[in-house]
């Protein structure tokens, strides 16, 4: 497949303004603003592209709840919070071509009937929010980002808020409270920010993958688009490949790939020419998936009916030599750590479960730790929390329970009773206790 | 109106009510940490859990508003399971230490760990503290201990909402999260003890009541608080005739859920009891007496000792106020005053989340001027006391800062002097008849506040030794004089009396009074007397 969104990846200069304008930049913005609102929105609609960020969500639906009839201004906010563990693609588009983010902003911004759009960008990516920063200056002297767009009476500007470094801010509504300057935690739902966003207004947030695949659905059409990929998951999708793999990064595929293609084609193979043991296809916070599973395609129905999620497509690979305890302790440490504190089972829960785990790990686990887990997993997920940062670490402990239940077991059988506690020493008087004899 | 069924009773409430309160219509309780319906809605103790007929998962019941035709389960297995592991969660780090923790019996870790949760845990390794923070002065009402504390933000809520001050933040993350002060200032605010009354649990405990006595050998008497002219409205928390502290007592209308640490901080002086007896001082040294006698010497004092003054107080009740009128006045044609002392303007938080402000320091002044008493102020007070009336009858001699000056002793300078008092001031340690008079917990009687609104406060206790309220004083005089017929007497007879007399309190009764949170002079009267 030609690339799409990668189409610069390897051009000298691409982050350059004057780079884009030769490949054909800015004129899908052109195109727009001569359309009606409604227009663009029909075109996304048929172009069937959905949210790039991991729930996969229809993007012209999404945009169409947003209120047209309301007095009150509309923000569009770009996700570049990119904090899922084993997903890195959205950092490649704007190290690659951040114009091409930034035209499909405004044309989305358009879309909507916003003026002011956000780029929430993750508080560790601070070159890429150098970058950021560059492009906006260049569209800002050639008018695309102005009180009067290339003088068709639209305003735009578009502003970048770095995060502080919390897992928790990928999450829309946490999000929205972080730009608004408060803690970053998920809101109650309802209302939802279409209705309710960023400063009490309408609000649309989308992943950088889903606003820079835009203006090549303005560009050429939403039937092309959707003639990609399978025929409900449209479009192509940037997998970013991490794990035991020859050759990890990121590339572009038709969705629909299986995942036998992009490991042992696309990425070269297992590294050591290992046997494969399992994957996660869709960033931590997805089920695993066993080394069987490798022949279905990457689109959201092949996924889903396989028992896990493409989510944002970070692509993560585990030879044979992967302990999958460890690899469990391993993902409940960072869930653990990036729990936002405010629901109880969440909270509670994913410290409990990494200490559960890391127990087992260490050889002092018990036989009724696996009930444990599962007992953790069922009450700390599916609409006990807030937000899904429940699900995101109960789902891995359910499916490596799934699948590999027997590593856990024979870990807990194999293990060593705890080591007693240490008690304080009391020191003893003379003339008590022993008597001198 | 919305109609909705919970757990099959039929249940109507206005629109936008939650389960929560929907359910408590009817008696129904659903478990809350985190709700409170004073702040704002969170949603994120998840211990409110109901099953809504139609909805695939739970809801919070707290954060989902009742709606027409809705079938609610608030007792389902599903609901029974969802609460019990959400107890197992908020427990799993909870130390076990309601032994020695102050917040035992008014705890809701206790009361839903009994009705909710568990009987064992699943939890075997190590609980989760907080080195350093078991036992935090973080201002000068509230003590943090971090190990106990559940998440809810009430506290935070409380002081970003209710106080305005946002003193208190969340810090960290996770698990490790933990309430702190803002930049780490000291948790200083004109209500900070509310914080601690709205913690679930023994994470915030107010530090004048720590370990003093376990709450459920507590009396809780209702009343008002005697700090100003708002009238909030308490519980007397007391034991064995020992006032140990006030708690807010919720008032919709008044002070909703809230009190000032000013008025907590008076609880205290309730219990000053110095002079339980009547005692009378001559030349040749003082001496114990009787009732009997004391009001004999009081009645000639009044009658036949020249121009005598009263100096009354604005912390009286409404009955003693009448009696004042009646007796002192009325009778005796006694030239009386009424202290009052303006203060550090006070305010708080009503039900409706507005400020309610007060005017002055005492809790009747409005009743008072209703009753047609003249008000003074600290010079007017100085005047009346300079005048050299003599002698001076003081009804309380807390009614005004003034009279424990340098200035008043010097104007008392060998005149005579009766003073009704509970300790031994500087006023009561030159006066002739010394009577030892109830405290506010020990007698019961109305209060006017400055908006009107006329509030019951009951006695907690009956007081020791021979100490008799101030409106039994007026009364025995009143028989002394002749004025009433000896006989029983109660506040209920003194207010019923009022209620005919004074044209601002007609047509109230002593059982509206009991049984409602206060009725209110109507405005035009208030304004009239200003």
């Amino acid at each position: 497949m030609e690339p799409i969104l990668l189409r610069a990846r390897g051009t000298p200069n691409s982050r350059s303004i004057v780079t884009y304008h030769e490949a054909g930049g800015y004129e899908s913005l052109r195109k727009v603003l001569g359309l009606q609102a409604e227009t663009v929105i029909e075109e996304v609609k048929k172009s069937g592209l959905r949210g790039r960020g991991g729930a996969g969500f229809p993007t012209g639906v999404k945009w169409g709840f947003v209120p047209r009839d309301l007095p009150k201004p509309k923000y569009l906010i770009c996700n570049a919070d990119e904090s899922e563990p084993g997903t890195f693609k959205d950092r490649e588009i704007i190290r690659v071509d951040p114009h091409m983010l930034l035209e499909g902003i405004i044309i989305s911004s358009y879309a909507i009937g916003a003026h002011v759009a956000y780029i929430y960008i993750r508080g560790e990516f601070y070159s890429e929010a150098v970058i950021l920063e560059t492009a906006i200056a260049e569209a800002r002297e050639h008018g695309y980002l102005d009180p009067n767009v290339l003088n068709s009476g639209f305003a735009m500007d578009i502003h970048i808020h770095r995060g502080a470094g919390a897992y928790i801010c990928g999450e829309e509504t946490a999000l929205i409270e972080s730009i608004e300057g408060k803690r970053g935690q998920p809101r109650l739902k309802p209302p939802f920010p279409a209705v309710v966003g960023v400063f009490g207004c309408p609000t649309v947030v989308n992943n950088v993958e889903t606003l820079a695949s835009v203006p090549h659905i303005i560009e050429r059409g939403g039937e092309w688009y959707a003639s990609i990929g399978t025929e409900r998951s449209t479009g192509p999708k940037l997998f970013s490949v991490s794990g035991h793999v020859k050759k990890p990064g990121v590339y572009e595929v038709p969705l629909g790939t299986t995942f036998r293609e992009i490991i042992y084609e696309i990425c070269g193979g297992i590294r050591g020419d290992k046997q494969l043991k399992a994957f996660i296809p869709g960033g931590s916070s997805c089920p695993i998936l066993p080394a069987d599973k490798v022949d279905i395609g990457s689109d959201f129905e092949s996924v889903a009916e396989a028992g896990s999620m493409l989510g944002s497509g970070g692509l993560i690979v585990m030879d044979e030599t992967v302990d999958m305890v460890w690899a469990l302790e391993n993902l409940l440490a960072f869930y653990a750590h990036e729990s936002c504190g405010q629901c109880t089972p969440c909270r509670e829960g994913a410290d409990w479960a990494l200490d559960v785990v890391r127990r087992i790990r260490r050889g002092y686990g018990r036989p009724e730790d696996v009930d444990t887990l599962l007992r953790i997993a069922r009450f700390a997920s599916q609409g006990m929390t807030i937000c899904p940062l429940g699900d995101a670490f109960c789902e891995p402990i359910r499916s490596f329970l799934a699948q590999f239940r027997h590593e856990f077991e024979a870990a807990i059988e194999s293990a060593r009773p705890l080591p007693p506690k240490k008690q304080p020493v009391l020191p003893v008087r003379p003339g008590h206790g022993d008597f001198g004899l | 109106m919305v109609t909705l069924t919970i757990d099959g009773n039929e249940v109507q409430v206005p629109e936008g009510t939650n389960l929560v309160d929907a359910a408590k219509s009817v008696g129904l309780d659903i478990p809350t940490y985190c709700y409170h319906p004073g702040l704002s809605v969170v949603g994120q103790c998840r211990i409110c859990f109901v099953e809504v007929e139609g909805m695939p998962r739970l809801v919070t019941a707290c954060s989902t508003p009742a709606q027409p035709d809705m079938v609610v389960l608030t007792d389902s297995d599903r609901v029974r399971e969802a609460r019990a592991a959400v107890m197992e969660f908020l427990l799993e780090n909870h130390p076990l230490d309601c032994p020695v923790c102050d917040q035992a019996g008014e705890c809701l870790l206790q009361d839903y760990s009994v009705e909710h949760g568990l009987d064992t845990t699943h939890m075997v390794d190590e609980r989760r503290t907080f080195p350093g923070f078991e036992r935090r002065l973080i201002g000068p009402q509230v003590v943090q201990n971090q190990n106990r504390c559940i998440h809810c933000t009430r506290c935070i809520r409380f002081t970003q909402e209710i106080a305005e001050t946002a003193d208190l933040t969340m810090k960290s993350r996770g698990n490790h999260s933990y309430i702190d002060t803002y930049d780490g200032k000291p948790f200083d605010n004109p209500w900070s003890a509310c914080a601690a009354d709205v913690c679930p649990v023994g994470a915030l405990t107010v530090k004048d009541f720590r370990f003093r006595a376990r709450v459920w050998h507590l009396v809780d008497t209702e009343s008002v608080c005697p700090g100003c002219s708002i009238g909030c409205n308490i519980h007397i928390g007391h034991l064995d005739g020992v006032v140990h502290r006030f708690v807010p007592r919720e008032n919709f209308e008044v002070n909703g859920w809230w009190m000032c640490d000013h008025g907590r901080s008076l609880a205290e002086g309730l219990n000053d009891r110095d002079v339980d007896r009547p005692v009378v001082r001559a030349a040749h040294g003082e001496r114990v007496t009787t009732w009997g006698e004391m009001i004999t010497v009081l009645h000639s004092m009044a009658t036949e000792a020249g121009p005598a003054g009263v100096v009354a107080s604005a912390n009286l009740s409404n009955e003693g106020l009448f009696l004042v009128k009646e007796i002192l006045v009325g009778h005796f044609g006694l030239e009386v005053v009424v202290p009052v002392e303006s203060d550090p303007p006070r305010k708080i938080k009503n039900g409706h989340n507005e400020w309610v402000s007060s005017v002055d320091a005492h809790a009747n002044s409005s009743g008072a001027r209703l009753i047609g008493l003249p008000i003074v102020d600290a010079a007017g007070l100085a005047g009346f006391i300079k005048d050299g009336r003599a002698p001076l009858l003081v009804l309380d001699d807390r009614s005004h800062p003034w009279l424990t000056s340098d200035e008043a002793a010097s104007a008392l300078e060998g005149r005579r002097l009766a003073v009704a008092s509970r300790s031994v001031t500087p006023l009561a340690v030159r006066a002739e008849l010394l009577l030892p008079v109830a405290s506010w917990a020990e007698t019961e009687g109305t209060y006017t506040s400055s908006t009107g609104r006329v509030q019951l406060a009951r006695r907690g206790f009956v007081p020791r030794g021979q100490v008799l309220p101030m409106w039994q004083i007026l009364f025995r005089l009143g028989v002394a004089a002749g004025v009433y017929e000896e006989g029983a007497v109660s506040p209920r007879s003194i207010f019923e009396r009022l209620a005919k007399a004074v044209g601002a309190f007609e047509g109230m009764t002593y059982q509206q009074l009991e049984a409602e949170s206060g009725i209110t002079v109507s405005a035009e009267v208030l304004d009239v007397v200003g």
